[in-house]
Order: structure tokens, then sequence, then C-alpha cells
């Protein structure tokens, strides 16, 4: 691919001297004094709290400018592909795997444990991606079922799902869709099967396709909620905070066979000038405080073991080691290498 | 084309005293400036990053060549069956933007200049709404529940559940609303055109209503039909958003499984594979329709 | 006027536009109603009455930064593609440049090829060879997409022209560029203007090219409105919408009554 846009800057160049003056008379943002960093994030309330527990604290303590381009997992990862020449990025976070293949493709760098102040306080599970050249989780979004407290009876276990009362009423996400492909994998494993062999998941699914809608993002789900007399859905335990919080009667269980969960992580961008200033805005996404404040805002699970949190707000994440050793945890590597082949067979399976 | 080429010769009493040649060289040179700077632009910045885009369609994880995308495509059923319901649909579009956009774009020709202004805002509004807010309306007019289903079960056509989410219909539906805009005012721009006097002559000798509108307006007003249904049918084959949202994961089109594949799994090979198979795919229906504006531009 | 159309062809007509306006309008009346909702989340009906999802909007620097960012560069796009489109549709019409045929072809491309091949083939060809992408970057790759609609609509609308006005002139004398501007381009003026018109709306609305070339400066409209639906939906969306009509509407009734619009609309 590289090979072809050398080639093909070769014959721009005839006709650079012309553009150049164009892009000359474009507007040019005027140079920052101070330092500048540039991050993702995803928008919406997700991104409010991320301002106020990281990125303005961030800038202020250590006086400089950090930009945000809202910009999704998937979206942030083709942008950071395609722009690979130059990338605008310091630091991009994933909250759907896609650090395999950043690290992979070598769009991001390495990050030694040693270069991160908090690394000691970290679960295991949330370094153990440096060594393969991703960054570490700094919050964890567990999955299991949300359902309607007002309308369903509470569920117990992932096989519920498959329970008559929830007929009709069910939400199934697809798998292009972090959540989604998580909450496959679970299924897929409480039917007996794992990562290489999915026909029990596929089965199980083929069954529930009659009785429900697949959706395919966040909104689509908040309005079978908010609109379309939904029931239940395997989904994210922090977008159960968040319909909770608009006002919808939404709880989330645990299944009983186990809680998978969606890691986020902090990568450091390749071929960026300021890397140290990168290194030290993870090391501060990674801190007790920080992680704190995303559990009590939006409910995601902190990766630091030195996080402290109030009672209420404890119950309602994955809090403390036992709680953080019962998680389902499916080999990132293993995710990554048969993902397109799971999204085509699950395209395949749900098309009309 | 060579009738055309020399437009301004034929039939012209008088010739300039600089003669035939360089009349023509001097309209070839004019037409080549004035065409220059689109041919620039789409050259450099569509062609350029377009076919290198396209080129990984042929390539390999090694670099090599492959043919293994498009095998991949032509080679599977589901694929195929997205290929079809994705023109279908947009054939279907395409035949009712212009049913309902010829009519609507006649009354507007007829009715005062006034009344037509805002004719023209009313019918283009839906434009200047974002895709995904406006594709909410529908979902909430065609959900379970909604207006329409609602009405529909009242009428005792439905049962209580039936809803118009997530099927072929609802994409058709969203689809016409926003691409009216484009055939009817295509449409307009040519019917306001047309010479009064010729329908009145065809009513004078005896024509109705509808034989006069039937054979005097409807093939003066061909052009902007075609040019409409060109600008409906390309449009609706390479949009992603409507369809995906009003017909949901189960009801994918081309455009959409191109966008699915170019963000979410990363297969850009295989995005470029399926980009150059719609491109062909709409050539092909394309072809006869481009040889009938030709005719009428020759 | 034709004489004498019936008048049950009249009542038809009437009837035919007003359902058709019904069917174009109601998802538009449903986001109104959204707008103006209490309610945290984009539901219908809207539950109580509250202008606060107004007051978020035109309070927050996100989104008048980004319409003002939408609206530049969507002015700029119509400019870019209606000069250069009319000049390609000229051509393109009188068939005089040998390859006519592919010409068109060339023209019409960019309708066809999905945009977010293009989005990532601009990203990728943009930052190998000038950096980080800018404003100038979304303004050539809107006015690409935006340029085959103003060559479409123009050529329809010479396709109807009389080629013997351009003869005329040529006989009585006229220069080439005269011929051009005060024959050629009046007669290219409704397809123009239904042009410019589509590239203003596909630069204001379009959502792809933007969302691949956008920087921290660089936000549109769409992409800000994309931005809220992907994590938080709220109605200030519906309400953003509805003011972009609202705006839409006051400025045509401003402009016609201080220019008289509806004579552009006129034969």
């Amino acid at each position: 691919m590289s090979k072809i846009v050398a080639t093909r800057r070769a014959v721009l160049n005839a006709g650079l001297g012309l553009t150049v003056a164009l892009a000359a008379s474009g507007v040019i943002s005027p140079a920052a004094a101070r330092e500048k960093l540039v991050i993702n994030s995803y928008g919406g309330a997700y991104e409010q709290i991320h301002r106020k527990l990281v990125i303005e604290p961030f800038s202020k303590k250590y006086d400089v400018d950090v930009q945000v381009i809202t910009a999704y997992s998937a979206d942030a990862l083709a942008q950071l592909r395609a722009q690979k020449a130059a990338p605008q990025f310091d630091v991009i976070h994933f909250s759907g795997g896609q650090e395999v293949v950043a690290a992979r493709e070598g769009l991001i760098a390495p990050i030694k444990p040693d270069e991160l102040t908090t690394a000691k306080e970290l679960y295991p599970f949330a370094i153990e991606g440096l060594s393969r050249g991703e960054g570490p989780v700094h919050a964890v979004a567990a999955i299991g079922l949300l359902y309607n407290k007002e309308k369903a009876k509470k569920p117990e276990k992932w096989a519920d799902l498959w329970n008559a009362e929830y007929k009709d009423h069910i939400v199934l996400t697809d798998l292009s869709n972090s959540y989604g492909l998580l909450g496959f994998l679970m299924i897929n494993k409480v039917k007996g099967g794992d990562i290489t062999k999915a026909d029990p998941g596929f089965d199980a699914v083929k069954t529930l396709l009659d009785s429900a809608v697949v959706v395919a993002t966040s909104p689509e789900m908040q309005q079978n909620f908010a609109q379309n007399d939904a029931w239940i859905a395997p989904y994210a335990q922090d977008y159960a905070y968040t319909l909770r919080k608009a006002g919808l009667p939404i709880e989330f269980v645990q299944g009983a066979e186990g809680t998978p969960a969606v890691y986020l992580t902090a990568n450091l961008v390749a071929n960026r000038p300021n890397q140290d200033l990168a290194k030290k805005f993870i090391d501060f996404s990674l801190s007790a405080e920080v992680q704190a404040g995303w559990a009590q805002e939006l409910r995601y699970s902190p990766t630091n073991k030195a996080t402290k949190l109030d009672e209420t707000v404890s119950k309602e994440v994955i809090y403390g080691p036992d709680a953080v050793a019962g998680l389902v945890r499916f080999d990132p590597v293993a995710v990554d290498a048969n993902r397109a082949a799971l999204v085509e067979r699950w395209k395949k399976l749900i098309a009309k | 084309m060579s009738s055309s080429t020399d437009n301004g010769v034929v039939g012209t009493p008088t010739l300039p005293p600089q003669g035939v040649s360089t009349r023509v060289l001097g309209g070839i040179a004019e037409d080549a400036t004035l065409s220059a700077p689109g041919v620039f632009l789409i050259v450099l910045a569509f062609i350029l990053p377009i076919g290198q885009m396209l080129l990984l369609s042929i390539e390999n994880a090694g670099g090599g060549l492959t043919s293994e995308h498009f095998t991949r495509f032509l080679g599977d059923s589901y694929y195929l069956g997205i290929v079809w319901r994705t023109l279908r649909l947009s054939l279907l579009i395409t035949v009712i933007a212009a049913a309902i956009g010829f009519p609507l774009a006649y009354v507007m020709a007829h009715v005062g200049p006034r009344l037509r202004l805002w004719l023209i805002v009313l019918v283009i509004l839906p434009l200047m709404t974002s895709v995904v807010v406006r594709t909410f309306g529908w979902m909430v007019l065609l959900g379970r529940g909604g207006l329409v289903p609602f009405t529909l079960w009242k009428l005792g056509f439905v049962n209580r559940n039936f809803t118009l989410m997530q099927t072929e219909s609802a994409i058709v539906i969203g689809m016409v609303q926003v691409l009216l805009p484009f055939m009817t005012l295509s449409v307009l721009g040519v019917v306001m055109k047309i010479d009064r006097r010729l329908e009145e002559a065809a009513r004078t000798m005896g024509a109705s209503f509808l034989a006069t509108l039937r054979t005097v307006v409807l093939p003066l007003a061909m052009p902007g039909i075609v040019a409409g249904s060109l600008l409906v049918f390309t449009l609706s084959v390479s949009s992603f958003i409507t369809p995906s949202l009003l017909g949901g994961v189960r009801l994918p089109v081309v455009a959409g499984s191109i966008y699915e594949a170019a963000t979410k799994t990363l297969e850009w090979n295989f995005a470029a594979a399926q980009s150059v198979i719609l491109l062909i795919g709409v050539f092909l229906v394309l072809l006869p329709y481009l040889k009938l504006t030709g005719r009428r531009h020759g | 006027m034709v004489r004498a159309v019936p008048s049950t062809v009249r009542i038809t007509a009437f009837l035919f536009v007003v359902l058709t306006l019904v069917f174009v309008l109601a998802p538009l009346v449903v986001v109104a109603g959204v707008s103006v909702s209490e309610s945290q989340f984009i539901a219908f009906p809207p539950t109580g009455f509250s202008l606060r999802w107004y007051s978020a909007i035109l309070t927050s620097g996100a989104y008048l930064g980004a319409a003002w960012t939408s609206l530049k560069l969507a002015v700029l796009v119509t400019i870019c593609a209606t000069i250069i489109g009319a000049g390609a549709a000229i051509t393109l019409h009188r068939r005089r440049l040998p390859g006519a045929a592919l010409l068109a072809g060339l023209f019409l491309s960019p309708l066809i090829l999905p945009t977010i091949i293009f989005a990532i083939g601009l990203l990728m060809l943009w930052s190998a060879t000038f950096g980080p992408v800018s404003f100038t970057a979304l303004w050539i790759g809107h006015t690409v997409v935006a340029l085959p609609y103003v060559v479409r609509t123009t050529l329809a609308v010479l396709a109807e022209s009389d080629p013997f006005l351009e003869e005329a002139a040529a006989t009585m004398g006229a220069r080439r560029w005269q011929r051009l501007v005060f024959v050629v381009l009046p007669q290219c003026l409704p397809g123009l203007a239904a042009g410019a018109f589509f590239a203003f709306n596909i630069s204001f609305d379009e959502a792809v090219v933007a969302l691949f070339l956008r920087t921290p400066d660089l936000v549109t409209l769409p992409i800000q409105i994309y931005n809220q639906l992907e994590f938080s939906p709220d109605p200030s969306v519906a309400a953003v919408s509805t003011l972009m009509i609202g705006v839409t509407i006051l400025l045509i009734v401003v402009i016609d009554r201080l220019l008289g619009i509806q004579r552009f609309t006129g034969a």
C-alpha cells in the first residue's frame, strides 16, 4: 500500500507547485506557544467526563494544550491507518480490541512498564498487552444482561435469554459493535463453543432471531428500550447506567456463567514528536483518582488496584480482586484473528 | 459527434474571414480552457486517490496480484444477494421518485412564481436536516405502534405488532423522501423551459389534457427526468446511512457492506473490490441511460 | 396558461401536491416535536415542553463553531463547484473536444463510487503528500463530491436550449467570450441554480469525507451531530435540525422580501 502511495506521490509532485499554493491559502491554525497533544475521545457524555477527569487536569498540571478529536475506536483506527504517513493523534483510545491491529501494523508504539509510574498499581491484565506493543487498559466495561425492571422478570443467567417470557422483547447487538461481539462470544461460550468453534453460538442465536431485534449502535439500543418495548438485551454495564440516568427503568445483571468485558486502552501513536508527553498523559489516565472518577460518573470498572470507591458505586462496577478475578477474558489476539470471519458469518446468519 | 463538432460552421451563411480550421481549433481551445479546472480537479483530487484505493482490490496481503477479493464476493450468494437488493431497491426508488417528481415539477411550473418558490422550499426542506435526525422521524412514524402501523391496524389491515421498521419498504420510503428534491428540481429546470405554446397548440388541435401531457410535455421533459433519475439512482446505490438505519443490519446494501469492511473489520482490499463491483454494476445499469442522454445531446 | 384544464385534473393535482408535502414533511414535524421535549432522550410523542435543548445548543461553542465551519465550507464549495461545473457542462454539451464521452464519465464518476472509499483515498494521498489535513483538503474533497450535481443539472437544462442562439450570435459578430457570457451562460442559469443549491446542500450535509478529514479544529455540523448521537443522543440534535429548517425558511423569506427571489424561480 505504501508503495502505491509513494508512486502516486511521484506523480503528484508534478502538480505540487499549484496545489501547495492552494494549501498555503487555506486556514492554518496559529502555532500554539504551548506544547500540544492530540487525542481522541468518544463524544457525548463520555467526552464531557473525559475532559473533566483527565484532559483539563492534565493540561493544567503540565501546562500543555490537549486537543480532542471525537472519534469512536473503529473510525479512529481507520483514520490512523489512512494517515500513517503523517499521523495527527498523539494518544489514541480504543474500546474494541483495535490496539491489536494497530500494534501489528506499527501504527502505535510500545510502552515499557517502567515508563508508567502507575504500572505497579494496575491489575496484571491491564498491562498484559504492553508486551505485544499495545497500550495499557485504563477502564473496563463489563458485559451482562440489561433488563427493564418494570416490564420483565430479573434474569439470572445468560441462558435465561431463551426463556419464553422474553420472546419478542429481546435486543441483540451486531458483531461490528464491540459490546455485541463480546456478548456473542459469551453466548457461544455458555453454549459450549470457543473462539475457533463458534457453531454453538451461531446455532443458539439463530433460535432467537425470530423474536429479537438486531441493532448496531448504542442509540438504537436506547431507542428500543425507550420507544419499542424492549425488555432484555446483552449489553454493557456503563450503558445500563446511562439509560438509568436518562430516566429509563433499566438494570444490569451479571450472568451467572461469567462476565466478559470490553477493555478500553490508551495507546501511544508511533512517529509522533512528543511521545514523552503522550506517555505522561497515558500514565495520568491510569491513576487511581481518575479511575474512581470514571466509576463514579459512568460506571466503568477501574483497572487500578488502589482505586477507592464508595459503596453504591462499588456495587455497580467490577470492584476488588475477587470480582476482577471472575472476569471472563477472551484472548484479544485470537479474537482479532477471528473477527472478520465471525462478523461475516454473523452477517450471513442475520440477513433476511 | 462530428455533426456537433462543427456546430458553429454548418449552415452559417457568412463565414468569418479566418476560415474553418482556425475556428474549429479555436472552439476546441475554448472548450479545453473551460473544462480544464474540472479535469484538473477530478484527475488530481479524485482519480488519483480513488485509483490508489481501487488498486487495493487486486492486491493480496503480501502486495502481489490476486483476484481473491473478487472471487470471495462473486462466489458467495450472500454478497450477490446484497447486490441484487441494492440494484432492485435503487431502481424502485428511482421509478417512484420520477413518478412523484415529474407531475410535481409540472404543477410547480404552472403555478405562480410565489407559490412555486414555497413549493420548492417545502420539497427541499428534508435536505436541511441531518440524515440521522431525519431518519429518526421515520423510525417514529414507521416503528411498532407508530402513526402509520397504528392507522393500518385501526383500519384492520394489519395486526397490532405490525412494524414497517427494518423492512425494505422503510428503506424505499426514507430514500424517496430525501431524493425527491433531486428529481423534482432536475425536472423543474427543464419543464420551465418548455414553450407553453406547444401545449396550447396540442390542446387546440383537440388533444386531451392527459394526451398533451403524455405526447408533448413528457418527451420534452425527458432530459430532466433522465438527469434526475441518474442522480437519484446513483445516490441511492451509494448511500448507506438511511438504508442501514431504516432497514437495519439484517437488510444490508452494498454501500453499507463497503463501509463495514472499510471501517469495522478494516478489510480495505475487500472494500475496494466491492467498490469496483458496485461501479461496474452501476455502469452496466446506466449504460442505456447514458446512451439516451448522448442522443439528446447529439 | 393552457386553456380549460379540466377541474378533475385541478383537484387531483391539488390533492397530489398536498399528499406529497405530507409525505415529505411528516418526519420533520416529528423532529420539531422531539426538539421541545423535556425528556433526556429522543422520544416521541415529546414529554412536556421545554426549550432547554435550544438554549443548550445556542450556548454550546462546539455547535456554533461547527455551524460556522460548515457554512464557510459550503459557501466556498458552492462557488468553486458552480464555476468549475459550468465550464465542464458547457464543454460536455458542445461535444467538440475529442473523447467527450470519456470526459462525461469522468465528471459523473464521483457520484457513483461510495464516498467512504474516496474519503480514505484522499486522506491517504493528502497525508503522504502534504502531511496533516486542513480546511483546504476538506474544501477540495467536498468540491469533488458536489461537482457532478452541477454538471448534471446544467447539462439537462442545456439539452433543451436552442443551439442556434449561439450560432446567431456568432453570425452577428459576437466574440467567443461575448457569446459565452451573454448567450450560453444565461441559458445555463436554471441548471446552475439547481446545481449550486445541491452543491451547498451536499457540502452542508456531507458526513463521510468530513469524518475522515477531521482535525481538532475542523469539525463540521454533521460531524458534531454524529459525535453527539454516537455516544449520548439527546433532543439537542433534533433542536439543531429544527433550527436549521427555521433558518432556511427565514433566509428565504428575507431574501425574497429584499430581492424578490421569486423572480429567479419565474420562467
